[in-house]
């Protein structure tokens, strides 16, 4: 009779608990918050109102900087809306690299995978899985990068500041992997011809 | 014999004549589709202006010339200094970009391909009607039945144990034999040992779960500003997760993607036509409207895609999933590029997740155990180098090579690596 009225009290309480289960949309509250959250600063904290808390901080680099292991600045700014200046003026611009070691290639072929193969192919085509011959979600054809005739400041213009459909890539690439990569499409293109 | 001759001939050529044209019509009909692929589609589109004008109809809109039509596709330029004024008019409307000149790269017989092409129009692409159908999964919630279920066992229980005891009371009545007075069930020790228990056992668990856990979020799937599917992006389209989140192999944090990086594509994806999509409630999302969020933060318009400036975005406060307290130290880079470990190994199968949710506890235990388990990726891997005298026994064989060289052996599991 005990046991009997044991093991129903506890498979009422199992049963009771493992009633939990929808979404969960709110977070459980923290052991101990004030070392769980960060007292510094972090990555994404709030960081609009630090002027008004008479903190001086900019996250800009300073002008005339350059990081340590980044190659130097592109000489050309961004066109303005209607103008192509620049964008002709950038085939002069020379490549700083004339060829990539081989560890730098597999690098740049691993970026170019990344961030470009995902439109212009993996095998530089002008056809990554967003365009499949005109079936995927992506409505512009991307150029195919092996028949493709620019100068490599050109190439690079385009990419730091957008062409067509592309956008900027600067915020996603160093200047310095932007110019492997470049290297890394011209080294492609003279295998392919 | 001579006039025998001549007829052959001419029959012969004429066959050969006809033969070409019934080829030479079927290939260019093929071509025209082509040849726009590979030197137009990456500006226009036949029904959507992309970086140029839609191409839909545009024969009717040049007055019917194809030779000013081929005139403009092989040299643009030259062509506007004609002075005709509908080229004019839509050069100065599309911000004066300049088509690039295909004299040299296309005959005139490629141009009337390609505008054959155009004036057919392009065969509908087949619609995927599968698709639409799906409908959302229905999550039944059925907690109140197991609820009232368990309620109604209670009673029966009840009633039974009651009714038990007056038939063994009257048995021992017909025997002759004496019985105790019925207890009320209030004060009867079955059953307040039974509550005892139950209240203990409860509480105990539910203590004991709140304990552990405190600052643990496993199962977490907070709503987003933007019902961003990971599923179609990563999944489908088979974008890279370094793409967006790129920090993952520079520093501490998987730098969450700015919008001009959601733009690179979505300035030219203005509309969601994939399978249909599902929030954790089991609710239908429209893609497209949620596409609508994205464009109202980015400041872009769709109707006027070519003018956006990427100044006018302001950033999208999504709802921070996964995190670790202060006081344990946690970088990306370490884990992605020197240790070589796949993000689904701590973010779960990302990729098939419409919404995202914590699926590891991020528990110290489990960290821990990891460093355990976790084969160091000594080969090739230049980070690793100063360990010279592990290398070296695994090269003479003293280590075993299977086995391999864990995390903890190289300090992995040392209190400071993590806390300090």
């Amino acid at each position: 009779m005990k046991k009997l009225a044991f093991i129903t009290c506890i498979a009422t309480t199992i049963i009771m608990v493992s009633c939990n289960s929808s979404v969960k949309r709110h977070p459980n509250d923290a052991y101990i918050p004030d070392m769980g959250y960060s007292r510094a600063y972090e990555t994404y904290a709030d960081h609009s109102n630090l002027k008004e808390k008479g903190i001086k901080y900019n996250n800009m680099p300073v002008a005339g900087t350059v990081a340590r292991g980044e190659d130097f600045p592109f000489p050309l700014a961004h066109d303005a809306v209607g103008d192509t200046t620049n964008y002709h003026l950038s085939k002069t611009v020379p490549n700083p690299y004339d060829s990539l070691s081989e560890t730098d290639l597999v690098e740049a072929e691993r970026l170019y995978l990344v961030h470009c193969g995902i439109c212009h192919g993996k095998k530089l085509d002008g056809n990554g899985p967003l365009w499949k011959d005109g079936s995927g979600p992506y409505p512009a054809a991307p150029k195919n990068l092996i028949t493709l005739n620019m100068p490599d400041g050109q190439m690079f213009y385009s990419i730091t500041y957008g062409k067509g459909q592309m956008g900027s890539y600067a915020s996603q690439l160093s200047r310095k992997h932007r110019w492997q990569i470049v290297t890394y499409i011209k080294e492609k293109q003279k295998a392919g011809k | 014999m001579t006039i025998y001759r001549s007829t052959t001939k001419t029959i012969l050529f004429s066959a050969l004549l006809l033969l070409s044209v019934a080829f030479s019509n079927k290939a260019v009909a093929q071509d025209g589709k082509a040849l726009f692929n590979a030197n137009c589609a990456s500006c226009h589109k036949l029904d959507k202006d992309l970086t140029g004008p839609a191409l839909m109809g545009v024969e009717e809109r040049w007055g019917g010339s194809r030779e000013k039509l081929i005139h403009w596709v092989k040299n643009s330029a030259a062509f506007l200094k004609t002075g005709d004024k509908h080229a004019n008019e839509l050069f100065n409307k599309w911000n004066k970009i300049p088509m690039p000149g295909y004299d040299g790269i296309l005959s005139d017989a490629d141009i009337n391909a390609i505008f054959d092409y155009i004036a057919k129009g392009a065969a509908p692409a087949p619609t995927d009607n599968k698709a639409a159908e799906v409908k959302p999964v229905e999550k039944s919630n059925n907690n109140l039945l197991f609820g009232i279920l368990t309620l109604i066992l209670a009673i029966v229980a009840f009633v039974l144990i009651n009714v038990n005891s007056n038939l063994k009371r009257l048995a021992n009545e017909e025997q002759g034999l004496a019985s105790s007075l019925p207890i009320p069930f209030w004060k009867n020790k079955t059953y307040i040992t039974i509550i005892a228990v139950a209240l203990f056992v409860t509480g105990g668990y539910l203590t004991t779960k709140g304990a552990i856990g405190l600052g643990r979020n496993t199962e977490y799937q907070p709503v987003q500003p933007i019902f961003y599917s990971h599923k179609v992006h990563a999944g489908v389209n088979q974008i890279n997760c370094l793409y967006c989140h790129g920090g993952a192999e520079g520093g501490k944090h998987a730098n969450i993607p700015s919008v001009n990086v959601c733009m690179n594509c979505h300035k030219a994806i203005h509309e969601y036509t994939g399978p249909a999509l599902v929030d954790g409630n089991g609710k239908e999302v429209n893609g497209t409207e949620e596409l609508q969020k994205l464009f109202k933060y980015a400041g872009f318009d769709p109707k006027n895609a070519n003018n956006w400036n990427p100044n006018d975005a302001k950033p999208i406060e999504w709802v921070q999933i996964h995190s670790l307290p202060d006081h344990v130290y946690f970088n990306h880079s370490q884990h992605v590029v020197a240790g070589k470990v796949q993000c689904q190994t701590c973010h779960g199968e990302i990729d098939k997740m419409d919404e995202v949710k914590q699926v590891n506890d991020l528990s110290m235990g489990w960290c821990i155990n990891c460093h355990r388990e976790t084969k160091v990726q000594f080969k090739d891997n230049g980070f690793y180098s100063i360990y010279e005298k592990y290398h070296n026994e695994l090269k003479s064989g003293k280590l075993d090579s299977t086995k391999g060289i864990t995390v903890e052996k190289i300090g992995g599991t040392e209190c400071q690596k993590c806390h300090y």
